[in-house]
């Protein structure tokens, strides 16, 4: 038997909020859920409350002088965590305004007091916690009342074996608040416009006794409540070395010899190429390759639909749940939650390939806010995915340029095991299309620059332009042969 | 909401009062019911909130009963029980028990539309199945 007291933990119901906290929520913990007014706090409280609430571990909710209770209630049951049945069974609301009105912490703590000795909760929650402050702010005695009326209030909780959840508007975390030093776990809850995008971030800043995720982690509400957007789990398999004998078929004939018998699986390929080069083709024929071969595959559009007209198998193989399709036209995405999304649908499918068409159009996609460390957020999505064992391709649109040779606008190229980069070329007056593998990690692969041409069959390999050079510079020339003895 | 599920709520009143009954029994009645709504009520919303919604029904009531609209809350937004009971008794038995239902029924509707029916119901639970002030069941008439 161990000497330490066990804590237990509560699962809150909140997708990504446990993970957050470091494994649940403390049981008697006594928690404030803080944020500007509208970020979303109340939603919060009651998805967890209705989460966690049974007849035999009921919860109370007093409302305080913040929203009326007949809004609250009007708005709340709009979500589908609302049970309509729990109310006054395992939920019971109860309202402390006239104790509030009446300026009388001691008040509000007796009337707290009574009723948690009457109903016995194991879930307790005080909403606004802040217009509690306000309403005892004109004596002068506020701070102190303040302070005792927590201590208090804490010690009431806590013995009577209440979790508790302290819900208030509170506009800076500087506050020498005595409520956070109280409080065991300090949930703050922000939200950011910018430009015509708002995005929401939720951050732990404390949270006793438990590795509480730090930073600021991306959440969306939608009609099911709360949804946070964590970092997946660690690379798990990210140290275990590839093994590069095992190749994914790229689909293109000629491809795979290219790159020393295919892409090996696990690895992150970057295809680079201008606009209109083939990159959505080629991506396209990776994944359908992988269908003919029995693999699923995942593929995430950012752009534009995927070419139904032009790619008949891919739509077929979408139609019929071979590929899933991941979208999003929010304009406050975040890289979290295309990892989520991307993430599910792999395990749904159980897939193997994975293509992100394109980085550019992802990056359009996200919010604002996130764009500033698209990067570092881009290195996270690449680790995430090959922890999860896929092999993905991600195409980057790359403006022709012909002073220098460059494969991707980011500087991701470091971050791709596998590179493959497209270009334009001018021959004779006609423009041609070339095609090179520039890197495949531990793995030998032909330097060749090869032509190619797209027809309705997708992607055709062809030859060296043997007699040509300077092609990466724009300015190809025929090469001067020797002429041979005989030709002389 | 349909006309069985509204028959079904604004019942309570109905068992509450015999066929025969005075005027000052129905209000009796409708005073008892009265308080157990705001005892169903004011723990959630709050006296004041509950005051507010029985204010507005009164408003909407007196349009076809005007003599409704001198039962306006006290200064402390309270209904003042002495006086809505006086009011009832001094109409006639069949006014009283149809501007009572009106009442309850546009109470109801009230709260319908702000928390939805469902939840209104839940609510009321309580204050309309307290059958303890009511009269006897009556078998029904052949």
């Amino acid at each position: 038997m161990t000497s330490k007291v066990t804590i237990n933990s509560l699962s809150t119901g909140v997708p990504g909020l446990d993970d957050l906290l470091g494994g649940g929520l403390p049981e008697f913990s006594f928690n404030l859920i803080a944020g500007q007014p509208g970020c979303g706090k109340t939603t919060l409280a009651h998805q967890i409350m209705f989460s966690l609430a049974t007849q035999a571990r009921p919860a109370l909710y007093f409302t305080v002088l913040g929203e009326p209770p007949l809004k609250m209630l009007r708005y709340q049951q709009q979500f589908t965590f609302f049970d309509q049945d729990a109310i006054n069974r395992s939920v019971r609301f109860v309202n402390l305004c006239d104790e509030a009105m009446a300026g009388d912490l001691d008040g509000v703590l007796a009337r707290i007091t009574e009723e948690v000795a009457r109903h016995e909760p194991a879930l307790v929650f005080v909403d606004s916690f802040r217009s509690v402050v306000l309403a005892t702010q004109g004596d002068g005695h506020a701070h102190n009342h303040l302070q005792r009326f927590m201590q208090q209030l804490g010690m009431l909780m806590t013995s009577w074996q209440a979790t508790t959840f302290l819900i208030g508007e509170y506009f800076t975390d500087t506050d020498a608040n005595p409520v956070f030093t109280v409080a065991d776990g300090l949930i703050w809850m922000r939200q950011n416009v910018q430009r015509n995008a708002m995005v929401r971030k939720m951050e732990i800043m404390k949270m006793r006794g438990q590795p509480s995720l730090p930073g600021l982690h991306a959440f969306r509400i939608t009609g099911d409540g709360l949804q946070i957007f964590v970092p997946p789990p660690g690379q798990a398999d990210a140290s275990s070395p590839h093994d590069v004998q095992e190749r994914a078929t790229m689909g293109v004939h000629g491809l795979d010899e290219m790159m020393g018998g295919g892409l090996p699986r696990g690895y992150s390929l970057l295809l680079a190429g201008p606009s209109g080069s083939g990159k959505s083709i080629l991506a396209a024929a990776f994944l359908n390759a992988g269908v003919r071969n029995g693999e699923t595959g995942v593929i995430a559009a950012f752009e534009r639909r995927p070419n139904r007209a032009h790619n008949q198998e891919l739509a077929r193989n979408i139609e019929q749940g071979r590929i899933g399709l991941v979208e999003s036209h929010a304009a406050d995405i975040s890289i979290e939650e295309v990892v989520h999304l991307l993430a599910k649908e792999i395990h749904r499918l159980k897939a193997s390939r994975v293509v992100i068409d394109s980085l550019s159009g992802f990056e359009l996609a996200l919010g604002p806010s996130f764009k500033e460390d698209f990067r570092e957020s881009l290195l996270r999505l690449v680790a995430s995915l090959t922890a999860l064992g896929v092999t993905v391709l991600m195409t980057s649109e790359l403006e022709d340029r012909y002073t220098d040779l460059r494969f991707s606008p980011y500087g991701t190229a470091f971050m791709t095991d596998a590179i493959i980069v497209q270009r334009y070329i001018e021959v004779e007056s006609r423009l041609r299309r070339v095609m090179a593998v520039v890197k495949v990690r531990d793995s030998a692969h032909s330097d060749e620059l090869r032509e190619y041409s797209i027809d309705d069959g997708g992607i055709r390999l062809g030859t060296m332009l043997a007699g040509q050079e300077g092609l990466l510079g724009g300015h190809p020339a025929t090469r001067r042969r020797t002429l041979t003895a005989d030709e002389a | 909401m349909d006309s069985q599920e509204s028959s079904r709520l604004t019942a309570p009143l109905a068992h509450r009062v015999a066929e025969d009954a005075d005027s000052r029994q129905i209000a009796a009645a409708i005073n008892a019911l009265w308080t157990d709504i705001e005892a169903a009520l004011q723990p959630i919303v709050g006296r004041r909130g509950v005051a507010a919604l029985f204010k507005r029904t009164l408003h909407v009531t007196a349009v076809r009963h005007p003599w409704l609209a001198t039962l306006a809350p006290g200064s402390d937004d309270s209904v003042d029980p002495a006086h809505l009971a006086a009011l009832f008794a001094a109409q006639a038995p069949p006014q009283a028990a149809e501007a009572g239902s009106a009442v309850f029924e546009n109470f109801r509707d009230l709260l319908a539309t702000l928390i939805g029916a469902p939840l209104s119901e839940r609510l009321l639970q309580a204050a309309w199945s307290n059958s303890s002030s009511a009269a006897p069941a009556q078998d029904p008439t052949p």
